[in-house]
């Protein structure tokens, strides 16, 4: 991966006065990858972005893009186009002279000028509003502005910070497929800054989750999706059940947990997962892998919990249901209609929850 | 919200109304009809006689004092926009928030405190044995004959406007939304070309409007000419009490007065055009 | 490399500095004919200039003694105050209308609300004058102060108005609601709600009928009326006396427009929203 990172950030630390919004970060970004960077707002995502941008300095590390450091570079003097949040198109200028800026910016000629930002907007498909004013486009029209605006140099890296959270649900979808057909068509190195998990994962090849200035993992959307790392990405995908207890035995590939809602254990693929009897650790599973029964399932290898139902939310061609354990915690089952059919689905009807051990995963607590 | 206004809608809206039809339409409309009286003995009787305005724009003093008037006022209006522009640009991008509402507190206070004395004050730095020349003494030079000079007069006129000139820039800098300066620079814009490619562009109508006012300050102002300016050149406020001291010449007083309105109309309508030009189609 | 609060890199400290000093020279431009008055009204010279000579009063007891003063001091104020409240009322009237109402011409409405301090001070005394002498109004303080309310008002209409702008819409409505008639919501939710602006709007047209006159009143402490003839007077006259009555008009001013920006800025309002605990 060190050959052909575009983007490196080493020991990379920002304060704003006593407040540390982003510490000691170490990654990587390869060359011609499209990577999000995912996290509730505060988690320091928005500031990485612009410290790549050189719109804040970092106040300690170092960020190398192509092996250069930047730390020092100014803004102006680095090839980081970003898109905004609010796009921040040029109200005073119409779409063509928007699109023409950087390449202005960079003494290009006229006719030179003009020629490669037709080209864009053409790629764009919004040649027909060459001569609008900004205020007259539609949301998704000033969307692809801002891209042709910032792609109109070719650059090797495009920022985007949030760039699709004004956009309303169906163009959003559409937009996303735009962007990641221009990114693969392109080639061009991608940085997406976004609180929404959809976004990321159905765009991202790899995706960089924070919390409150750290790094809590990076891999691919499955990687993150099936074995989250910590608790904080478990919870925060929200798509998995949480049992936190305390390591009881570990051996012949089977860790077993003593949790509030009784023994759990669950098979480890990796036998030496550091995994110590008596640390505290958690077992995760996909609220699409946990099952429900009325009675207590036969079957070699299942974890089963005596649970009861407190309510239930259809959307779409799945269900939802909301169940409480013994000793109250929530956790839940999604669930197709038709795999639901033949239960007694009623608020306070009593049930067994299962799964089979090779469905949960443990995630050690730090 | 209602349409229709009811009595206790009128209680609130009349009063204003009233008086500024009263004592402010009915004077200027009355300044019409005073141009067209005549004046006989050194008394002025109702008249409906073109006289005085083909007097008026038959002198060549009155064209060479509209000219000046026109010209100082122009040339007030760039050189207070050109130096208050650094000034409201700094207090906008380079002082923290608190800093920048003190500075406007600070600016606020001239705008409303008596122009006419500050620039009778003036004089004390301006004057043949005043500070500056004394100053200017201590290295050698001088004395220059500072008052009574157009350069004295452009000073009473930046007296007057730089204040609302500040205000009126900074008001529209500020609001300038952050966002469009760092993609500036993040489209490669360095710092100064992005004042002039992105910052000026965004508040244009702001400092358009902010020239305007400058202009129609100076334009009409008669302190600073007569005060600092000594009255010479004369403009045409100079020219406005002139002739009404000189023979109850109200009524071609009139003429002049009704011909500056008009100049200001004029001025002002295109300077609004300006500011907002390209904004919609 | 030391802690970077801003983006540091985009800076350039010698050109902060330098438009830094620059704000300063530019106040310094403003406030120099202000210090130079107050400083000189203590000057002991008869002629204000530099070397300072001896801190003395003497301007000020030559001014404090002549019952012109006084008498030119008591017709400011009675103007001023005069103008003040017609003006903060008729601007308060103007405000209201525009917040509440929609109506034909209401842009000709506001243009005569708002316009008349455009107009140049001479182009309306002139006007005023011919046309005050006309219906017999002039010559005496009725004619300063219906002059001074008619360029006045439009201050007070706007800085009320902001206030109002500032108000929930659904406010008012909801007094209605409560039970309370126009009248009652106006004086128990709308007056409540502007009183900083009304006060401030009272104390900026005060401050401005005082300038545009006071002047007049106090050297000549006639029935001058407007600012065209205090010109006769300054002309060529360079007298300490001046800079005394100068600083006393500097400083009425400035307290009345600092009252008012105090007010208006909300400052030491005691109801700001409490924290959610």
């Amino acid at each position: 991966m060190t050959n052909d990172a575009l983007v490196t950030f080493e020991g990379v630390v920002k304060r704003f006065g006593s407040f540390v919004a982003v510490q000691r970060m170490d990654f990587e970004i390869a060359k011609g990858e499209f990577l999000a960077i995912m996290g509730s707002s505060g988690c320091g995502k928005t500031t990485t972005l612009r410290m790549l941008a050189g719109l804040e300095a970092p106040s300690e590390g170092v960020i190398r893009l192509a092996g250069k450091p930047i730390n020092d570079l100014p803004t102006w003097s680095r090839d980081t186009p970003m898109v905004w949040q609010s796009l921040a198109l040029f109200p005073f200028l119409n779409v063509i002279e928007n699109v023409e800026f950087a390449l202005k910016m960079r003494g290009v000629g006229k006719a030179e000028r003009r020629r490669r930002a037709e080209q864009w907007l053409e790629r764009m498909q919004i040649t027909e509003f060459a001569g609008r004013n900004i205020s007259q486009l539609s949301g998704g029209q000033r969307q692809r502005v801002a891209l042709a605006r910032s792609l109109v140099v070719e650059p090797e890296i495009l920022l985007l910070d949030e760039p699709l959270s004004a956009l309303d649900a169906a163009l959003k979808v559409r937009m996303q497929s735009v962007l990641k057909n221009l990114q693969r068509e392109t080639g061009i190195t991608f940085v997406y800054v976004t609180h929404s998990q959809s976004e990321a994962f159905s765009m991202a090849d790899r995706v960089v989750i924070m919390s409150r200035g750290k790094i809590e993992q990076i891999g691919t959307p499955q990687e993150i999706y099936r074995t989250p790392r910590t608790r904080f990405v478990a919870d925060f995908l929200g798509s998995s059940n949480i049992f936190t207890g305390k390591v009881a035995a570990a051996e012949g590939g089977i860790v077993t947990l003593n949790t509030p809602a009784g023994a759990l254990s669950l098979a480890s693929p990796d036998p030496s997962a550091h995994a110590v009897v008596g640390q505290t650790a958690s077992l995760t599973v996909l609220d699409t892998k946990t099952n429900l029964a009325l009675r207590s399932p036969s079957g070699r290898d299942l974890n089963a919990i005596p649970v009861r139902m407190i309510g239930e939310e259809f959307i779409g061609a799945t269900a939802t249901v909301y169940l409480e354990t013994r000793d109250g915690q929530e956790i839940r089952i999604q669930k197709s209609h038709e795999e639901l059919a033949n239960l007694p689905l009623q608020i306070g009807q009593e049930f067994e929850a299962y799964w089979s051990y090779d469905d949960g995963h443990l995630v050690m607590e730090h | 919200m209602r349409k229709t206004l009811s009595l206790y809608g009128l209680t609130f809206s009349l009063p204003l109304l009233i008086w500024q039809l009263l004592f402010f339409v009915f004077p200027l409309v009355f300044l019409v009809a005073l141009s067209f009286w005549t004046v006989k003995n050194f008394r002025m009787q109702v008249d409906f006689d073109s006289v005085n305005w083909v007097t008026m724009y038959g002198r060549s003093v009155f064209w060479k004092a509209y000219g000046t008037t026109f010209a100082l006022a122009a040339a007030a209006s760039v050189l207070v926009s050109a130096l208050a522009f650094p000034c409201s640009y700094a207090i906008s991008f380079k002082l923290s928030e608190t800093a920048r509402r003190w500075a406007v507190f600070l600016m606020v206070i001239p705008f409303f405190t008596s122009y006419l004395v500050r620039v009778y004050s003036w004089q004390i730095f301006l004057s043949d044995a005043g500070i500056i020349n004394v100053m200017l003494g201590w290295i050698g030079l001088g004395p220059y004959a500072l008052l009574n000079t157009v350069g004295a007069t452009m000073i009473g006129y930046l007296t007057l406007t730089f204040p609302l000139v500040v205000l009126l820039q900074l008001f529209s800098l500020v609001f300038i939304d952050r966002t469009l300066i760092e993609a500036a620079h993040n489209l490669r814009c360095g710092r100064l070309r992005t004042v002039f490619a992105v910052i000026i562009p965004s508040a244009r109508v702001g400092l358009v409007i902010a020239a305007l006012f400058a202009f129609i300050l100076s334009f009409g102002d008669f302190v600073s000419p007569i005060y600092l300016g000594g009255g010479d050149p004369t403009t045409l406020s100079i020219l406005i009490t002139d002739t009404t001291k000189s023979g109850q010449q109200w009524p071609r007083a009139a003429v002049i007065a009704l011909t500056m309105i008009g100049t200001l109309l004029v001025v002002a309508f295109a300077a609004v055009r300006f500011a907002y030009k390209g904004r919609t189609k | 490399m030391s802690d970077k609060d801003t983006a540091s890199i985009n800076r350039n400290r010698a050109v902060d500095g330098a438009l830094k000093l620059y704000i300063v020279l530019g106040y310094a431009f403003v406030f120099a004919p202000i210090a130079a008055s107050f400083v000189f009204s203590f000057n002991s010279d008869r002629f204000p200039s530099i070397p300072l000579g001896q801190f003395s009063l003497e301007w000020y007891q030559a001014v404090a003694s002549d019952p012109l003063v006084w008498q030119g001091l008591r017709n400011t104020l009675f103007v001023g105050v005069t103008v003040g409240v017609l003006a903060t009322a008729l601007g308060f009237g103007a405000a209201y209308t525009d917040y509440r109402y929609r109506f034909f011409g209401k842009q000709v409405y506001l243009a005569l609300a708002l316009l008349p301090p455009t107009i140049p001070v001479i182009i309306l005394g002139l006007a005023m004058l011919a046309y005050l002498s006309r219906i017999n109004l002039s010559g005496n303080a009725l004619s300063v102060i219906i002059t001074h309310v008619v360029i006045c008002a439009p201050f007070a209409m706007a800085i009320i108005r902001l206030r109002l702008s500032q108000m929930d819409p659904d406010l008012e409505a909801a007094a209605w609601n409560l039970g309370a008639s126009e009248w009652a919501a106006m004086r128990h939710v709308i007056v409540p709600f502007a009183m900083p602006a009304i006060l401030g709007a009272l104390f900026i047209t005060m401050a401005v009928s005082f300038d545009e006159f006071a002047i007049a009143w106090f050297v000549s402490g006639l029935n001058e009326t407007l600012p065209v003839k205090v010109l006769g007077f300054l002309q060529g006259q360079v007298s300490p006396r001046i800079n005394a009555i100068g600083t006393f008009v500097f400083v009425t001013s400035m307290t009345l427009v600092i009252l008012a920006q105090l007010l208006l800025t909300g400052r030491g309002e005691k109801n700001r929203p409490a924290a959610d605990e």
